[in-house]
């Protein structure tokens, strides 16, 4: 059977065995897209579950008596997807956290490398040794390290450290209020829930890591990901109303 | 005179890295936004991966700037060998899909040059 009669056939029938079957003949665009945003920092797991699902939801909409390809339909299907997820939750989370963990990495590997060789390592063997990408080492290094705020400020004579003259922090009375709110809106969670955000956003694991951890599927996770920020915006939104 | 940078590259994957970068350091001067930039990235590569798979050794990219950021990749000497896999397709649905207006010009019925443009954060 041809892809466009699969198709046809699973419009009329709604067999969720032909769906499987168009998916996994598919599941290779899911790939390759997901392989393309790898490096924004989200994980390629996190990426190839959004596009997989995706996937799965174009092959619903698809009407192949449109004289579409399958592929060039689902392309920005898939793309799209992907750029929600961005928007919506991963980089302010994942990109600092992961930013520096990868500078210490490429610390200990220039170090290791170095007492091997004799030599300092270029991006590519550091790539390698890491596991990452050259353009993030390359990415990396350009991000400049960080520095303590104690320090004092170069090129001050008046001894002055980097904290002193910071702006003050965030309204604290504010901060305590937003905490407030949010300790009891986690409170209408269960117990699981809670374990998933303590993972998720406390922990900062990414869904394959918190799923192992829990013991469920990476598709669970993602579910209950969706339900409880669901179910927490509308307590915190209700408790701004108050 | 808007435009930003013009540089001539080997087709080659280890360059991709060194373009991807230039390609991001030229979106921040043209004032697009992170994730205009990153996508304006992935496209650079599709552009150039499609360029490859049609032949061409080298290829030119011009980066002009104004409202945005427009970019045309062309391709320049020609000896490689066509492949034109069936991930191509994909790239060009990427391409439509992450950029706006995108041209793909042919000569002799053959991709040559592509032209895209990514907008300027509102």
């Amino acid at each position: 059977m041809n892809e466009s009669e699969l198709f046809a056939k699973y419009r009329e029938t709604g067999d969720i065995k032909i769906r499987n079957e168009i998916a996994e003949k598919h599941l290779y665009i899911a790939a390759v897209l997901a392989k393309k945003f790898v490096g924004r920092g989200v994980e390629y797991d996190d990426l190839y579950q959004v596009a997989s699902l995706a996937l799965l939801k174009g092959i619903d909409r698809f009407d192949e008596r449109k004289g579409l390809q399958f592929s060039t339909f689902i392309t920005p299907t898939i793309t799209g997807e992907i750029k929600n997820y961005f928007r919506d939750r991963s980089r302010l989370v994942h990109l600092p956290r992961r930013v520096s963990e990868l500078r210490a990495a490429i610390k200990r590997a220039t170090e290791e490398i170095e007492k091997r060789t004799g030599k300092k390592p270029t991006a590519k063997e550091l790539a390698g040794a890491i596991g990452v990408s050259e353009e993030e080492i390359l990415r990396c290094a350009e991000a400049g390290g960080t520095v303590s705020i104690d320090n004092s400020i170069e090129g001050g004579n008046d001894g002055m450290s980097f904290h002193e003259i910071l702006p003050a922090a965030d309204d604290v009375f504010e901060e305590v209020e937003t905490r407030d709110a949010v300790s009891s809106a986690l409170k209408t969670l269960s117990e699981t829930e809670r374990a998933l955000v303590r993972c998720r956003f406390g922990e900062e694991l990414s869904q394959t890591e918190t799923a192992k951890r829990m013991g469920i599927s990476q598709m669970n996770v993602s579910r209950m990901e969706r339900k409880i920020l669901q179910k927490l915006k509308e307590t915190l939104g209700k408790s701004m109303v108050e | 005179m808007n435009g930003l940078m013009k540089l001539e590259c080997a087709l080659r994957n280890e360059l991709m890295t060194t373009v991807r970068l230039a390609t991001g350091g030229v979106c921040s001067v043209a004032g697009l936004n992170l994730d205009d930039s990153e996508d304006c990235k992935v496209c650079v590569t599709e552009a150039l991966l499609l360029m490859k798979h049609r032949g061409y050794t080298t290829a030119s990219l011009t980066f002009v700037g104004g409202d945005g950021l427009t970019v045309i990749a062309e391709g320049r000497e020609r000896d490689g060998e066509m492949s034109a896999p069936a991930e191509d397709e994909i790239s060009a649905a990427l391409l439509s899909a992450l950029a706006e207006s995108v041209v793909m010009d042919k000569r002799e019925g053959e991709l040559y040059k592509i032209t895209f443009r990514f907008g300027r954060e509102a």
